[in-house]
């Protein structure tokens, strides 16, 4: 197996186009798969010597975020807690402390387990994936790319993400470790646009209810242009148990995650909404 | 094979790895270290806890080549039996060591905390050695070991 460490962007992207080999970030995914055999690169690009892609900044109403940003870099950072606070709350609960200074957020996406803790509050925060190749570059919105099969080619790198900076608030909560059974496992990432007392917008993203992390355009619509009320927590509540209900089907893990996708719901808006129903 | 650079315990050292091996192997293995120990191999336990450039990382998930540049404190290069760390010290004062297999990574993550914060809460203690698992003592007593570390450092 070859082996390449280089020292930027380009580098990396035509070292990718050249010789099939497999992008490494922190390497907490890859690592053990390539132990267990799922994985088994002809060669691997360390992108840990590329500085601009570890970079977390503001640029022109977006926040920035290298690939190779890690979750504890992303939880310690205040541009994030201010701006993008379900990201945030993902970063702390993520992992081990071990895992987090090594796991990176390009490498979340990367792995794209049904479980990933950082794509359910990307998607609530409208964050595009910034990905880039020898063809190219451009910006997709993570719900769009999360609907290709594969994501992206062997030789795209994954830049980064920018989130928009704006006034919505958001939350995130999940159940279950890693570990857990699959049937115990579930996140949900919430973003809203108060105005006054009104809710103008809503996103909602589920994890592990399913294949990927999704965003319910319906639960969006459903729950936008309402007052911010108990009756809307409730309506949220039985929304997003409907959304679940349709997700898995008749899946073994349905009617336990019915249940507890209203407790977790509940819990990803504490932060923006009291439990009668007023702003938190 | 690949030529990888790096600072261990404070000596340099420049090694031949092959791409696929872990950082854990390359401490056991090529420099004789083998105070860092594997438990899991999967990332869940800390056993393997070193400290890569001020941060602690489980190496067994790291790649050798990855630690390429890098300066890493391994439990030989916190203290010896002549003169322990405060938190070894505290280890072994509150018995918060059984069989010890453990202990290299429980010492690691909590020096690292203690290197970035002098005083921590009892729940900023909590989380810093989270990600160590014990099977023996029930974690209370590194606990309260790391505590009586933190409050003697603070003197
Ligand atoms: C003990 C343990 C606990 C964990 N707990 C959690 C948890 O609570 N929540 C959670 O979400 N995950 C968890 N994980 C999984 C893992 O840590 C995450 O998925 C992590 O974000 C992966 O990032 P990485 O940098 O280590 O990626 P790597 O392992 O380096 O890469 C993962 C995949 O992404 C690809 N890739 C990486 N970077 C790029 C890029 N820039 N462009 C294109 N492709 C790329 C790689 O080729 C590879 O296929 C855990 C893992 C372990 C071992
Ligand atoms: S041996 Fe590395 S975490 Fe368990
Ligand atoms: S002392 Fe035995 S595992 Fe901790």
């Amino acid at each position: 197996m070859k082996y390449f460490q280089p020292y930027s962007v380009e580098e990396a992207i035509e070292i990718a186009h050249a010789s099939e080999s497999t992008f490494l970030a922190g390497g907490t995914d890859l690592v053990l798969h390539m132990r267990t055999g799922k994985a088994q690169p002809s060669g691997l690009i360390d992108l840990g010597k590329i500085p601009v892609l570890r970079e977390i900044k503001e640029v022109d109403g977006f926040i920035e975020i290298g690939s190779m940003a890690t979750f504890a870099e992303l939880g310690n950072s205040e541009l994030v807690a201010q701006n993008a606070y379900a990201l945030w709350q993902a970063c702390q609960s993520m992992g081990s402390p071990q895992i987090r200074n090594q796991a990176t957020l390009g490498g979340n996406l990367g792995n794209c387990s049904p479980a990933a803790d950082g794509l359910p509050p990307l998607l609530a925060l409208g964050a595009e994936v910034h990905l880039i190749s020898q063809e190219g570059e451009e910006f997709v919105p993570l719900s769009t790319l999360l609907s290709r099969t594969p994501l992206f080619g062997q030789d795209t790198l994954i830049r980064g993400f920018r989130i928009p900076i704006n006034s919505w608030q958001s939350g995130f909560a999940k159940l279950g470790k890693r570990r857990a059974l699959a049937i115990a496992r579930l996140s949900v990432a919430v973003a809203v646009e108060i105005n006054g007392t009104r809710v103008e917008n809503v996103r909602v993203a589920l994890g592990a209810v399913g294949r990927r992390a999704f965003l319910s355009e319906s639960l969006g619509r459903e729950l936008s242009g309402l007052d911010l009320n108990g009756a809307w927590l409730e309506k949220g509540i039985l929304e997003v148990q409907q959304i679940v209900r349709e997700a898995l089907g008749a899946r073994a893990s349905a009617p336990y995650k019915r249940v507890a996708v209203s407790g977790v719901f509940r819990e990803a808006l504490a932060s923006i909404i009291t439990e009668g129903g007023t702003q938190a | 094979m690949i030529e990888i650079k790096l600072v261990v315990n404070d000596k340099p050292y420049t090694l031949e790895v092959e791409p696929s091996e872990r950082l854990i192997d390359a401490l056991r293995n090529r420099l004789g270290l083998l105070g860092t120990k594997e438990g899991c191999g999967e990332g869940e336990c800390g056993a393997c806890t070193v400290i890569m450039d001020g941060k602690t990382v489980n190496s067994c998930l790291v790649l050798a080549a990855q630690a390429n540049g890098s300066v890493i404190t391994s439990i030989e290069g916190v203290g010896n039996r002549r003169s322990p760390h405060p938190v070894q010290k505290a280890f072994v004062e509150v018995g918060a060591v059984q069989c010890g297999f453990c202990t290299p990574g429980m010492v690691l993550s909590a020096k690292n905390l203690l290197d970035k914060n002098s005083k921590p809460s009892n729940e900023e203690i909590g989380i810093a050695m989270s990600g160590n698992l014990c099977r023996c003592t029930g974690y209370d007593k590194i606990l309260r070991a790391v505590k009586i570390a933190a409050e003697e450092g603070k003197e």
